[in-house]
Formats: structure tokens, C-alpha cells, sequence
């Protein structure tokens, strides 16, 4: 792209993504969250330690996401045998079923955005704490702001809740090793969208490149 | 508390053009015709846009084709349990009706919501939205945002249905005694929730208000009012 293209940055103000209302950069103190007074969206927040707190979730996080995928979470004792259900193993037994798109979708949204967020988010957050950044940091923070809806292990978590009361009724459910790192997994990752604030991060990265 | 001062006019007006991405704010430049140049984000280099590129046609195409699809999501079959080579195919619906046959009322009412109310409540508030776009209204708007926000936070939960069905069709494989398929009715389900999911992307929510600006500029009286404006920043 044609650098002439690059226009001046305003930092002093900023623009509702809601509603385009112009708006001078307030400052805030520790907790305080901004909204837009016409529409009000939320524009951003001021969190102590937002950088070190969201590290700390995405690391623990990632850990719990390996252990999560290295046992079964539910397993069904039926007829002398068990079946064991394990993250993968959804999208490869629906892919088994002749339903390759559906195992494409649940593949993507309970395997790999949540590993690229967790990993992605790891990546961004080290190079904030240490001021380096690369050419890859802003199309990767933007690749992870877009998939963020996309990964959607929370809602696996209800999918699992509603799956062992349907089969409670006629067969054994067993809790698996990797049900307990899993709640874990998705507290984590709540905590973590709580703490992360990509204002922050942009911001940096524009210091970063305007000065 | 930092006391806001409010200019009372959009940043397209002010000839400014904010990134969608990290929302960084860039000076227009003076006599260039968007139309030829693509802006590039200074900060996170994507291509800008005063308003989300062809967010009307973009969002009525996704729109319609997850309310066509919505037709087979509801007709086929989303789960086939067979029981001693006795399959019983269900559908969405007759999926909770059979859950309150079995007096498994709060999972039937979880799936209803789930699996009914947030796709129709979600296909409704976007072609609403659209007609509204469409008619120019000035009705409300900020209480049409605040439905556009609930269709975009709360859309994403209907996925619930097809993870069950792929966990109970990974559990419940014992051969010829009894297993789980999974029908096309639940591929047409994740469809719907996927395409509104992006029809809700392509909307544009700055659509809502820029009619009230248009009205500022042709010298009618001023509807960007600040009279009602609560404090922007809360504790
Ligand atoms: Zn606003």
C-alpha cells in the first residue's frame, strides 16, 4: 500500500465505533471506565496492572488448555463399554458421521481460536512488557480482536452441562480427569477478556509508531 | 471526575476518519475522493473507512440467506437416535418437546432460548434495524443501538445446540445398540447462527445516527442534543 496514504494521528481525541460522536481523550483514573455520553458505548477502561493480570490469565490459561486436551472430559458407560468425549474428538467423530463442514465449525471454534487467543495474546502481551514490537504485533492483535467471538469453549461448557443431564437419564456418566482443568479453562478465560484491554495495547503500538 | 467537553458533531464532520480496528483517529486528507484511494491504519495498517464498506447490501444478503436456511434449520432433522435399529429423527422443536415430555423443564426452557428465541428474536431486531436504515427513521436511536448490541452479544450462544449434538454423537456410539447421527437440520442451525453472526458484523451502527447529522447540516433544528448526556465516564 502507498505510504502517501498515511494520514496524521489525532491523539487527543477520539471517535465513537457506535455512533462517530467526536470526542475528546478523557483521562481516566484506576478503575474508571469511559462511555460514549450519546450512545453509550463503551469505549474503554483504566485497570491497575491490566498487562501483568491478563499475562498471568493467558499463561495459566494455556496450560490448563493442554491439560484439557490430553484427558476425556465425560466418558458414557453403556453395555459394558465407555466412549470417552474429549475437545478433538467432536469435531472427529462428527467428521466420521459425513458431516465435515459442521466438524470444520466446531473444530475452528472450540480448538483453534481459543489456542490461537491463548497463544496470540501470550505473544502480544510479552512484547508490551518489554516495548518490542515487530510488524506482525498490529495485523496479530488485530487477527485476535476478530476471531475473539469466534472461540467458544464457554458455550461447550453449557453443551457439556445440558449433554450429561440428557444422558444421566439412561446411562452412567463419568466425569473425566480433564473436567476439572476444563472449568478451570473457562474461568481463566473469562478472567482474562475481563482484564485484557486493547486500548491499551493500541496505544502502545501507536506511541510505537508515530513518534 | 475529568469533566468531558462534547463537540456535538461526528468525527466524519470534523473531517476525521476513525480505524475500526484499534480505533485510532486519522486526519482526513483534504480533497481526496475515497472512492479511488484506499487509507491505510498508520497504526495497525488495515484499510479504513468512514462507514463499514457496502454495509447495507452486505448485511441484507447475509441477512436473507440466514432466513432461507432458517426454513430447513426447522424442517430437517438436527439428530437421529437409534435405539436396537429403531432410529426416531428430531428436529429443533420436537427436541424440546420431547424434553418437556421427559419433565426436564429448565434444560427445555435452556435449548427453547437457546435454540428458538435467540435466532428469531436475533433474524427480527437485524431486519428491523435494516428497515429502519432503510426508512431513515429517527426514532429512538439510541435504543435501537442498544438492540443492535444485544443481537451481537447474545447471538453467538445458540451455538449450544450443535455442541451437544456433537458430544452426543461422539458418546453415544455402541454399534448397532444405540447411536446418535447427525442430520442436515443441524448443519442448516449452525448456518443460521453463523451468517447472522456475520450479518451483525456487517452492520454498520453509525447507519443509525448519521440521519440525525444530515438533518443538523440541512439547517433544520439541531437533534444532536446534549441535554440528556449522562457523565462519559463512570467510576
Ligand atoms: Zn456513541
Amino acid at each position: 500500500m502507498d505510504q502517501s496514504n498515511h494520514t496524521s494521528v489525532n491523539i487527543t481525541q477520539i471517535a465513537c465505533h457506535d455512533c462517530d460522536l467526536f470526542l475528546q481523550v478523557p483521562q481516566l483514573r484506576v478503575g474508571q471506565s469511559a462511555t460514549c455520553p450519546r450512545c453509550n458505548a463503551f469505549l474503554f477502561k483504566n485497570q491497575k496492572n491490566s498487562v501483568d493480570r491478563s499475562l498471568a490469565f493467558a499463561i495459566t490459561g494455556l496450560i490448563l488448555y493442554v491439560i484439557s486436551n490430553m484427558f476425556p472430559l465425560l466418558s458414557l458407560r453403556a453395555l459394558g463399554t465407555t466412549q470417552d468425549e474429549t475437545l478433538i474428538s467432536t469435531s472427529v467423530s462428527l467428521f466420521k458421521a459425513d458431516m465435515p463442514l459442521l466438524s470444520i465449525v466446531v473444530l475452528f471454534t472450540t480448538v483453534i481460536f481459543p489456542a490461537t487467543t491463548l497463544l496470540g495474546t501470550i505473544f502480544i502481551l510479552m512484547q508490551v512488557k518489554m516495548d518490542k514490537f515487530n510488524d506482525y504485533t498490529a495485523p496479530l492483535f488485530r487477527f485476535l480482536r476478530s476471531t475473539d467471538t469466534w472461540g467458544m469453549l464457554e458455550i461447550f461448557m453449557l453443551a457439556l452441562l445440558v449433554a450429561m443431564v440428557k444422558l444421566g437419564d439412561v446411562a452412567e456418566v463419568v466425569f473425566g480427569t480433564s473436567l476439572y482443568a476444563f472449568c478451570l479453562l473457562i474461568l481463566s478465560l473469562t478472567l482474562l477478556s475481563y482484564s485484557l484491554n486493547p486500548h491499551d495495547v493500541w496505544s502502545k503500538l501507536r506511541n510505537e509508531i508515530t513518534q | 471526575m475529568s469533566a468531558i467537553k462534547n463537540t456535538e458533531i461526528t468525527a466524519r464532520d470534523a473531517g476525521f476518519i476513525s480505524c475500526h480496528f484499534c480505533s485510532t483517529l486519522c486526519k482526513l486528507p483534504k480533497h481526496a475522493d475515497l472512492k479511488k484511494v484506499e487509507l491505510v491504519c498508520p497504526c495497525c495498517k488495515s484499510n479504513i473507512h468512514l462507514r463499514k464498506p457496502n454495509s447495507i447490501n452486505r448485511t441484507w444478503a447475509l441477512l436473507i440467506a440466514a432466513l432461507i436456511l432458517y426454513i430447513p434449520a426447522n424442517t430437517l432433522p438436527i439428530m437421529t437416535f437409534t435405539l436396537w435399529g429403531d432410529g426416531q429423527p428430531d428436529t429443533i422443536i420436537s427436541g424440546v418437546i420431547h424434553l418437556m415430555d421427559g419433565g426436564m423443564w429448565p434444560l427445555a426452557l435452556l435449548i427453547f432460548v437457546a435454540s428458538i428465541f435467540i435466532p428469531v428474536l436475533k433474524l427480527i431486531i437485524l431486519t428491523m434495524l435494516m428497515i429502519s436504515i432503510h426508512l431513515k427513521a429517527r426514532w429512538k436511536p439510541k435504543d435501537r443501538t442498544v438492540l443492535y448490541r444485544i443481537t451481537e452479544f447474545v447471538g453467538r450462544w445458540s451455538m449450544v445446540d450443535v455442541f451437544v449434538i456433537g458430544i452426543l454423537v461422539t458418546l453415544v456410539q455402541f454399534g448397532n445398540s444405540a447411536n446418535v447421527t447427525p442430520g442436515l437440520g443441524a448443519l442448516s442451525f449452525a448456518a443460521v447462527v453463523i451468517l447472522t453472526m456475520f450479518a451483525a458484523r456487517a452492520f454498520d451502527p453509525r447507519l443509525i445516527w448519521d440521519v440525525l447529522e444530515s438533518e443538523t447540516k440541512s439547517g433544520s433544528k439541531k437533534t444532536v442534543s446534549n441535554k440528556d448526556n449522562k457523565q462519559m465516564v463512570k467510576p
